[in-house]
């Protein structure tokens, strides 16, 4: 028989556990690039994709690009990375509206890497670092992961 | 009650308490549009610091009424002067600012709207009474999952035609329910009522306030959840019952309450047109003073419910509501300029209705309308100078879209007026077609 009084506790923490899902989930760090080019060794093409702008229009756009880049190429053939940083980094927030789209093209292998430099500064504020999507992985310094990945081969595109 | 069975009551209530918080935070906040969703907030973390838009809507009316014994009364009028039968007017001229305010946070969203353009919300008719209004000035905080709070003047949740954003109607009048049930009018102590006048020129609009504009000045509570492929969104919302009026007139708070499932075809659709079912319903409720005796309280209710499909090429909306007291008896009726009541200080019922379907022509620029609307207002009341009265239009309508911004509708209404008493049905008899032609251009 279940006690009322047993499940008061575990009702709480399931209702904090289900509320806190999410909110301060810690992005992962993003692989090196030297890394990245061991993932994907069959892609023929590499491409590093810029947002440093924050409006709903550039957003709109690096993620058009992104998929346009995987219908054309397909997924097994391309290896795409979307670097934010600055304003741009916006695209990255976890509750932004862009938010299923972002996840779907995840799902499809590309990355989503966010400026730390920005993170920090974002900080300073908002007095706390912004919530960000859980695909994010965070790099550094964003313009410091586009010169790399495209000293490694990579197309750089700013959209 | 034993202590022992109290406290388990206790911790079955906390139990249950805190794990339907806890679902209600994870259940997302729906992103597909809608008019409560579209006007109150902004696309998180996408909108700027302050987008500036608008729309001007140059408009020509043209009524083809016939006199009664030589004299006009307003249907046959066009507004909202009521001067004479045919005019150009700027209907709508309106410029706002949306946007995020900090975009570094998009907990808060901000909305201003101010009308430039000649109709009830600027003009109330009466000679000198033109001045342009701010209809929106609003605060949307997005802190609470699940209860989004608005703050400020915006539109009250309610009935379709005054929810929705105007400039993207199809047709260019209200429904005649919407224009005399809803469409608060605000009467100013002395102006009194207006005979029928013997020329077009005839000024008979006795309002010199701005109408409602289907607005309030208050609190709104509300959101929108996504469970599967159906979208429920709710609003609660205080205000003070005084339209675009800053400040309240009496200690009575109007209540407004609103809920729609919207079946959503195409969940990553967004905006206006997003295809879908939505069914609704909505009441309204709040007290009026008469401004002749302002200890004289009046209760004025308004309630309805419908429906409305959107899936390309179709359009379909039908909605029905009740309204008792405060019922508009005309423009040209506010009260009898005397110490007794106002005219429209009443506790008539009224009662009204509209079909209408539109199809977007594929490959085409096109659209075809039709609408049919109703309404009844004093109902049972067969005597006397305000007696039951019917309203019944068709309107045949064609909009031609040059782009998604910009369009021009033309709309014919054939109209079918009449009273139950002699005196006036003689007046609304001859009451015959309209025509309006308008350029609707939104930046």
């Amino acid at each position: 028989m279940i006690h009322l009084s047993r499940i008061t506790p575990i009702a709480l923490l399931l209702a904090a556990a289900l509320t806190a899902s999410g909110l301060a989930q810690a992005n992962e760090n993003a692989e090196s690039v030297t890394q990245i080019l061991q993932e994907k060794p069959f892609a023929q093409t590499r491409v590093a994709l810029q947002i440093s702008d924050g409006s709903a229009e550039k957003q709109d756009l690096v993620l058009n690009v992104a998929h346009n880049l995987l219908k054309f190429y397909g997924q097994d053939k391309i290896d795409i990375e979307v670097v934010a940083f600055g304003p741009g980094l916006r695209l990255l927030f976890k509750d932004n509206a862009n938010s299923q789209r972002i996840d779907e093209l995840a799902a499809a292998g590309v990355r989503f890497s966010a400026c730390d430099n920005t993170i920090a500064a974002m900080a300073k504020q908002l007095g706390h670092p912004p919530e960000l999507n859980p695909i994010a992985h965070i790099v550094p310094a964003g313009i410091v992961r586009m010169v790399e990945l495209n000293k490694a081969g990579f197309f750089v595109a700013r959209p | 009650m034993k202590p022992q069975t109290t406290n388990k009551k206790i911790q079955r209530y906390l139990a249950l308490t805190s794990l339907c918080a806890g679902i209600l935070a994870a259940m997302p906040s729906a992103h597909a549009a809608n008019w409560i969703m579209l006007q109150g907030t902004e696309p998180a973390e996408t909108a700027p610091r302050a987008e500036v838009w608008g729309f001007i809507q140059p408009t020509y009316s043209k009524d083809f009424s016939n006199a009664f014994a030589g004299k006009y009364v307003p249907p046959k009028l066009v507004g909202p002067s009521l001067d004479s039968q045919s005019s150009f007017n700027i209907l709508r001229a309106r410029i706002g600012v949306r946007g995020t305010g900090f975009p570094l946070d998009s907990h808060i969203n901000y909305f201003i709207l101010t009308e430039f353009g000649n109709n009830a919300l600027t003009n109330g008719g009466a000679y000198g009474s033109y001045k342009p209004e701010l209809t929106d000035a609003s605060v949307t905080l997005n802190y609470i999952p699940g209860a989004r709070i608005r703050l400020g003047l915006f539109k009250y949740p309610g009935a379709e035609e005054g929810l929705q954003g105007i400039n993207l109607s199809p047709y260019v009048n209200f429904t005649d329910v919407t224009n005399q049930m809803l469409q608060e009018r605000f009467p100013t102590k002395g102006q009194g009522n207006i005979a029928p006048q013997a020329t077009p020129n005839a000024n008979m609009n006795a309002y010199s306030q701005p109408s409602s504009g289907f607005r309030d000045v208050g609190a709104q509570v509300f959101d929108a959840f996504d469970v599967g492929n159906w979208e429920h969104t709710y609003a609660v919302m205080l205000g003070n019952g005084n339209g675009v009026n800053m400040t309240d007139t009496n200690n009575s708070k109007d209540l407004y309450l609103y809920w729609s499932s919207a079946y959503l075809f195409d969940k990553n659709a967004k905006g206006a047109f997003q295809p879908s079912l939505k069914m609704f319903t909505w009441y309204q409720g709040g007290k009026r003073n008469d401004v002749w005796n302002t200890t004289q309280e009046q209760d004025r209710k308004r309630y309805g419910a419908g429906i409305a499909y959107l899936k390309m090429p179709f359009r379909v909306t039908a909605e029905y509501m009740w309204g008792k007291g405060m019922i508009f008896q005309g423009a040209q009726n506010p009260g009898n300029g005397t110490t007794t009541a106002a005219s429209i200080f009443n506790d008539n019922k009224a009662s009204g209705g509209y079909l209408e379907g539109g199809w977007y022509i594929p490959n085409s620029k096109w659209e075809l309308d039709l609408r049919y609307d109703t309404y009844k207002r004093n109902t049972g009341i067969m005597s006397g100078p305000t007696p039951e009265a019917k309203f019944r239009t068709w309107t045949t309508g064609v909009n031609y879209h040059f782009n998604k911004k910009t369009r021009v509708t033309l709309d014919y209404a054939f109209r079918k007026d009449s009273a139950t008493t002699t005196a006036v049905n003689n007046q609304l008899k001859d009451v015959k077609g309209l025509v309006t032609l308008q350029v609707t251009a939104a930046f």
